[in-house]
């Protein structure tokens, strides 16, 4: 059957299919599971006369299944052609009240969009009331334009037999051999098999690494080109690009079925970001964990126990990390009520202003004092040898050579006798004192009101170490202690404060490019504000740079190349004086708030009996066994070291004192042994003869707090556990409530969300800030957060997942709504802001990180946008980048936009098998340029090879929107993509799930996983995909409560 | 019953037993070698890996002219003076490698990622510690791996923590950047010896009471759980013959460092610089006969001024313009730096007077040949350690595996193996 060449409509109707099977062979698979036995795939077609003539293999092949013989393909009937879609839900719908087969789920499989799974109750009510009704149901599902449907009735008869799962097999599709038949067998077949590589006995069924590994073959030889080899017909096209598609799309299938682990969950240690919050819950402290590895990667969760490995150096890594925590606990037990405060009076700046004026009128005084000297020498003709030869050397005609060279005309004083000392050449600083540049700038700052009350950001101008008027710091004692501490400072705007001018960043160590925050002040001169926030300091605080707190104005100090282009552009526009003051501080505090009656961690309070502050005990034995044993009970989450174990903490604690260790580091020692123990890094679940089992209370108390927390049980959690209680549903269910509402659910949303979505990219370039300056730091940091902002809203508020495919809505704060141009925002905190319907805001496609991602920094990169959405949106990951194709540099030299560029880059099969799905959704959002603000109009610069713009070489285009979605629908613009993506919000559901499983347990998620999947998103459903249903769902689960 | 229910001292014993006596660093050592005849130089191996390739059009020398008699393209410009000091070698490639982001996982080992079923990837021990079971009872270090001091994966190495993967195809863990490289190799202890020696004692004890939580722990688990308690077993007998090791050393004195220690945030060019250094500092002083290095990409090309993101640098075909221009800086900048280091390797001395060059190998490339290509391997091979052939542009017959390149190498240096990973033989041409 020539399914492959010519554009036969049914074709592509089934290729649009291809895209969904996946969906489709999920419920086949629960269908069959709910009732054993052969699944009957009923189907119609409406308003496709071609789709009558495709057959039930079209099907077979479309939804390719393993087990073939297990599911069958009926036509229900024909008559519905050129018929309206009202009649044909209703021949489907006959079926299943005639009750021949029992499902409660109808498919709509629009071929350009999206399955739809219906309840038919639902539909049936649906159609049994108005056309109206039925116009808004056609309206909802985005149906109204299309041309062709096909209906789709899964449903299962009774059961047949008993028949146990088997494993699923990736299978190359038989009518796809007939390409190899027709242009390999020849040289690859039973009699001449070159290269000892036959394709006559290729198995269709990739059942085994050896076989995948055969057809990868197939593929690489093809992606590189290499076959067919010179001389022989080439393969057509379309063709090509078809069997790649599907050959890449098949063995990405194999390799994860063959790496099913079969549910099975490895044990695992915990991960960088599990450590650090245990310890903190532990100890109630932070510690720094970069050294150890970040345990995050592209392709597992950091929560996958199998990839979670353990090395020596790790082993000594935990070791001092586990003594820098005690250490600090200790610190925080010392400091326990220390109350400190500094204020700093801001108006110190003006006095420095003013000192440093007078300096720059002495200076120039005492400059031009001694270069008259030198002038008269220079003009004394008894030194015209002198002068000819100067001129003659190097630099001769420079205006201040002769200063320069002042030692050599006799009887000029030195420089230094004007008070000009230097280690360099020593009349440079008497040149520069010449002409004070940024002298009227300092004058202007002292001609603004209220300078005599605090102090202005100005713009970059002299050196910090010689005037530092652009940021305001304050240095943190050195005696004081580890600690909470509030940061406050009272400020105000000016008159001249545009929108983007009204932002003050906090951060630690003045020449840092990232602040920590940016403040957003709306308090006037007259009535200014106090702006206050926390602050912990830690021993790791321990040097100046992360000692010296600073205000500055944000978007002004980001790298030196900004802060230099900031303030030439505010001299330009102010006269050539510079930049106007938009920010006045009036004082800048830091004060330590004492702990009062704040509860100590659970693991200082079973250090009671040896507290860590106690300077010289000296403890007998039975006191440290009692101490170890509390101890080490709360650092292993409930569990009961042995006796001997504890036993040897003692020897380990006296071994230190005979060698002249003292109490507290002998103690420091042994506790540092408990949290470097295995106990306490790996969360175990014991299994007797690798049977699977339910987990015990207390079990599930850790899977469940790791999951929602990424920290260990707490009071609450543990009393459930031991009352045997927490097992039965409604308390499981509370507690998943109370977790999630609780704050350290953070962690989970934060972390899920960077793994789920894959933001590692956030960090990967530096943007450019010359041609994109309204996006610097503080707001790209805003940005980043939107996205977690956005979910943790979700989480808050339990709202609809789809939300964040399409929604009126955005989680803001101030600094991101200035950038996206959005009224009334004021503040730092992210609040729900809706946003007008012709907004391009509002779902994670509206937001600027989003296209950050999708972007080098400098330009955008549709090909980075399409892959993430496929990816991530719409659950349909492209195969990874293939290796060794051969790359395309015909067009290097050409003008071209950048979809004329990729386009053509499309002509080889190759690379048309998987871009001609991931560009155009790119193209179409090429609307938001690299930093996600909103465009009309792109350029493209031809350079060099030397990397320089070639002069006259410059196309600008004005941005069309407008594309075909490869098997899918023409959108006109953004709006209509986003609403086309957002039609998917059942594969965007099944993403979540899977991340959600992969994360909670702990291992990839597999075939075996489908019932999962399928009983999780039911349940979802029914509660119209609010988020927290995937949660309770999955924490409900036999997989979620068994080992 | 499992190996670990033995008794540790005894299988301890008979591994240190094996642990040979360090010479060169020994004073006994000098004062014997000053009376008799000189020893020979122990042997050297380094693999320097860079992630994301080199620039196809101007890296390679031309396939046609193999030989001597060769001209030195733009991005080999660099190693001008040094011609006769290294092999470009043409046609290699890791045949089981499709990952075109993954210039480094693979590519000592040549494995096949896919080759365990139940997992995700998987990989086998990398040519460095094939050596290094050989060479490690002999030096302080069994092996160091250098690895660059970047966040995340920007340079286009793939998975892994070093170039460096144990026997079980786990990845080592190595140091990232030059000042933890320098303390590693030159820390001083300040401690007496005598007072050492119980801090050894200490230690042991230490993991005697971890392993007793271990072994109460490993009750009950099922089978997955055990192999995976086995990676803390495992790591805890590492750091038991590193004591014993250390035992062994500690009457010897960390060398002397030859320059103060560098700075925390250098990056880019003078990290790689550093690195360098140091490497040779550690073979000089023979801290290790094993080195490899993941050196940094992404960081490199901001330390030159280049603004171009690393991955679009090695999609530089289709607009060529900057990226282009900044892949062949990139070439020309890793060269000139590989150019300073057999300059340095060269001028250093050994005991009998020959060159640390003369005593090692060292295979600088990447699996990654340019974009997302992974044949022709960018290969080259330096240093007269193992008797190949140098100064050549040696075209092999195309896909030869990479691993015989490997091979070739450690039979050079007289490690006993006859394959590594996918090889079928050594590679002929290479040998002198």
């Amino acid at each position: 059957m020539p399914l492959f060449t010519g554009v036969d409509p049914a074709l592509c109707e089934y290729t649009a299919l291809q895209g969904r099977k996946r969906l489709l062979r999920t419920r086949i698979e629960s269908t069959r599971q709910a009732s054993p036995g052969a699944v009957e795939l009923l189907y119609t077609a409406v308003n496709s006369p071609h789709l009558a003539s495709c057959t039930s293999m079209v099907f077979a092949r479309f939804v390719s299944h393993p087990d073939r013989t297990a599911v069958t393909f009926r036509p229900i009937t024909s008559t519905c052609q050129n018929e309206n879609l009202r009649l044909g839900l209703q021949i489907a719908l006959s079926y299943v009240t005639d009750g021949h087969y029992n499902s409660s789920c109808l498919y709509i499989v629009c071929p350009l969009l999206s399955v739809l799974p219906l309840d038919c109750d639902h539909l049936r009510s649906q159609l049994a009331s108005s056309p109206s009704n039925m116009r808004r149901f056609m309206k909802k599902n985005t149906l109204r334009h299309l041309s062709a449907l096909l209906l789709l009735l899964v449903s299962a008869q009774a059961a047949v037999a008993e028949e146990s799962p088997q494993p699923p097999v990736a299978k190359i599709h038989a009518d796809q051999l007939a390409l190899l038949q027709q242009h390999c067998v020849d040289c690859h077949g039973a009699d001449n098999a070159e290269a000892g590589f036959r394709v006559d006995t290729l198995p269709l069924a990739l059942s085994d690494v050896a076989t995948a590994a055969r057809w990868q073959k197939v593929l690489n030889a093809l992606n590189s080109g290499e076959m067919p080899p010179e001389g022989e017909p080439e393969l057509e096209k379309a063709a090509k690009a078809d069997f790649l598609d599907h050959l890449a799309n098949v063995l990405v299938d194999a390799r994860d079925i063959l790496a099913d682990q079969g549910g099975v969950i490895t044990m695992r240690r915990l991960n960088r970001r599990e450590y650090k919050n245990t310890l903190r819950e532990l100890l109630g402290v932070d510690v720094v964990v970069a050294d150890l590895p970040s345990d995050r990667s592209s392709r597992t969760f950091d929560t996958d126990g199998s990839s979670l490995y353990m090395s020596s150096t790790q082993f000594e890594q935990y070791m001092a990390l586990a003594r820098e925590a005690i250490n600090e606990a200790r610190e925080w037990e010392q400091a326990r009520g220390v109350e400190k405060s500094l204020r700093f009076e801001t108006e110190e700046v003006t006095e420095k202003v003013r000192a440093h004026i007078a300096y720059q009128i002495d200076a120039k005084q005492r400059a031009t004092e001694w270069t008259t000297l030198v002038d008269e020498a220079v003009a004394d003709p008894e030194n015209a040898e002198i002068v000819a030869r100067i001129k003659a050397g190097p630099l001769g005609s420079h205006r201040h050579i002769f200063y320069r060279n002042w030692k050599q005309f006799p009887g000029v004083p030195a420089p230094e006798e004007f008070g000009f000392r230097t280690n360099e050449n020593n009349a440079d600083k008497a040149i520069a004192a010449l002409n004070p540049f940024h002298q009227p700038y300092h004058e202007y700052y002292l001609q603004q009101p209220a300078v005599e009350q605090g102090a202005y950001f100005a713009a970059a101008n002299e050196h910090p170490s010689v005037l530092d008027t652009q940021t305001i710091n304050l240095l943190v004692p050195f005696s004081w202690p580890v600690g909470d501490y509030v940061v406050r400072f009272r400020a105000a705007k000016t008159d001249d404060a545009t929108p983007d001018r009204c932002y003050i960043e906090f951060g630690l160590n003045p020449r840092s490019q990232q602040a920590m925050s940016s403040h957003e002040i709306n308090g006037t001169m007259e009535n200014p504000q106090i702006v206050e926030f926390p602050l912990k300091l830690t021993r790791a605080n321990n040097e100046r740079a992360v000692r010296s707190m600073y205000l500055r104005e944000k978007g002004t100090r980001d790298d030196w190349n900004q802060a230099t282009g900031v303030a030439r552009e505010g001299r330009a526009q102010n006269n050539g004086i510079g930049r106007t003051f938009s920010l006045w501080v009036d004082w800048f505090e830091i004060e330590r708030v004492p702990e009062g009656d704040k509860p100590r961690a659970p693991g200082i309070i079973a250090l009671e009996t040896i507290p860590l502050t106690a300077p010289d005990k000296k403890p007998t034995d039975d006191e440290l066994r009692d101490t170890f044993k509390a101890f080490a009970s709360e650092a292993f989450r409930g569990a009961e070291p042995t006796d001997a174990y504890i036993e040897q903490l003692v020897q380990i604690y006296r071994s230190y004192r005979s060698t002249g260790s003292s109490h507290q580091e002998a103690y420091t020692e042994s506790l540092a042994v408990i949290l470097s123990s295995p106990m306490f890094l790996y969360l175990s679940e014991p299994l007797d003869e690798n049977e699977s089992r339910s987990l015990t209370d207390r079990e599930l108390a850790i899977r469940l707090s790791y999951f929602l927390w990424g920290a260990p049980p707490d009071k609450t959690l543990l009393e459930l556990a031991e009352q045997g209680v927490l097992s039965k549903p409604d308390v499981l269910s509370a507690q998943t409530t109370r977790l999630l509402n609780d704050p350290r659910s953070r962690d989970f949303v934060d972390a899920l969300t960077y793994q789920w979505l894959g933001l590692e990219r956030l960090d990967f370039f530096q943007v450019n800030l010359d041609h994109h300056p309204r996006f610097d730091n503080s707001t790209r940091l805003a940005a980043k957060n939107e996205i977690y902002e956005t979910v943790n809203h979700l989480v808050v508020n339990n709202s609809k997942l789809s939300d964040l495919l399409n929604s009126d809505y955005v989680v803001i704060n101030g600094v991101l709504a200035n950038y996206y141009g959005i009224e009334g925002v004021d503040g730092d905190h992210y609040r729900k802001v809706t946003v007008p319907p012709d907004s391009p805001r509002g779902g994670l496609l509206g937001m600027a990180s989003v296209h950050l991602m999708g972007s080098n920094g400098d330009h955008t990169s549709p090909v980075e946008r399409g892959a993430w959405v496929l990816r991530k949106l719409l659950n349909d990951p492209p195969p990874p980048a293939p290796a060794n194709v051969p790359q395309l540099a015909r067009l290097s030299d050409q003008l071209l936009t950048t979809e004329q560029r990729l386009t053509a880059h499309q002509e080889d099969p190759q690379c048309a098998s998987c871009h001609r799905k991931i560009d155009p959704i790119g193209f179409g959002l090429e609307n938001f340029d690299a930093v996600g603000a909103w465009r009309t109009e792109d350029s493209y610069q031809l350079h060099d090879d030397n990397g320089k713009a070639i002069k006259d070489k410059k196309i600008v285009w004005t941005i069309d929107p407008a594309v075909k979605l490869h098997n899918g629908p023409a959108v006109n613009n953004y709006f209509e993509l986003r609403e086309a993506i957002a039609t998917h919000d059942d594969d965007f559901a099944r993403g979540w799930t899977e991340a959600l499983i992969q994360y909670a347990l702990g291992r990839r998620v597999g075939f075996t996983d489908e019932r999962l999947i399928t009983d999780i998103m039911n349940e979802a459903r029914g509660q119209d995909y609010a988020v927290r249903s995937f949660i309770h769902a999955l924490v409900n689960s036999q997989e979620f409560q068994s080992k | 019953m499992s190996v670990r229910q033995m008794n540790r001292r005894a299988a301890l014993q008979s591994a240190t037993a094996m642990i040979a006596l360090p010479f060169l660093e020994s004073f006994g050592f000098r004062r014997f070698a000053a009376a008799a005849e000189t020893v020979a130089p122990p042997k050297r191996i380094a693999f320097l890996g860079f992630g994301w390739g080199v620039t196809e059009e101007s890296f390679f020398p031309d396939m046609k002219t193999p030989g001597a008699d060769y001209e030195l393209p733009l991005g080999l410009k660099p190693l001008e003076r040094h011609k006769a000091d290294f092999s470009v070698i043409q046609g290699l490639r890791n045949k089981y490698s499709v990952e075109g982001h993954a210039g480094s996982t693979w590519w000592l080992s040549g494995a096949n990622p896919y080759a365990e079923p139940g997992q995700s990837y998987c990989n086998t021990i990398s040519a460095d510690q094939v050596a290094a079971t050989q060479f490690g009872p002999y030096t302080r270090f069994s092996s160091l791996q250098f690895n660059h001091s970047e966040g995340g994966d920007r340079s286009g190495h793939g998975p892994g923590l070093s170039l460096a993967w144990d026997a079980s195809g786990k990845p080592i863990g190595g140091e990232n950047g030059p000042l933890q490289a320098y303390h590693k190799l030159f820390s001083k202890d300040t401690v007496p010896l005598e007072q050492r020696r119980l801090l050894i004692e200490q230690k042991r004890s230490v993991l005697d009471t971890v392993l007793e939580n271990a072994r109460s722990l490993q009750r009950g688990l099922g089978k997955n759980d055990n192999q995976k308690l086995d990676e803390y077993f495992d790591s805890i007998r590492q750091i038991e013959t590193g004591l014993a090791k250390g035992e062994k050393w500690m009457d010897r004195p960390r060398p002397e460092a030859p320059f103060g220690a560098p700075s925390a945030t250098v990056q880019g060019r003078d990290e790689i610089k550093l690195m360098y250094d140091l490497m040779v500092a550690a073979f000089q002083t023979d801290s290790t006969r094993v080195i490899t290095y993941r050196q940094p990409v992404a960081t490199l090309l901001t330390s030159i001024g280049n603004k171009v993101a690393p991955h679009d640098m090695s999609h530089y075909h289709s607009t060529r313009g900057e990226k282009l221009a900044c892949s062949q800086l990139r070439d020309r900048t890793q060269t000139e730096l590989l150019a300073g280091l057999i300059d340095k390797l060269k001028a250093t001395q050994e005991s009998d007077g020959s060159s640390l060059f003369d005593n090692l190998v060292l295979a600088y490339g990447s699996n990654i040949r340019t974009g997302h290509d992974l044949t022709n391997c960018p290969t080259l091979i330096t240093g007269g350690g193992a008797g190949l052939k140098l100064g050549h542009n040696i075209v092999v017959q195309e896909d030869t595996p990479l691993c015989n390149a490997w091979l070739t190498m450690l039979q050079g240096i007289g490690v006993q193996t006859d394959s590594h990973g996918d090889s079928t033989g050594i590679v002929k041409e290479l040998r002198a």
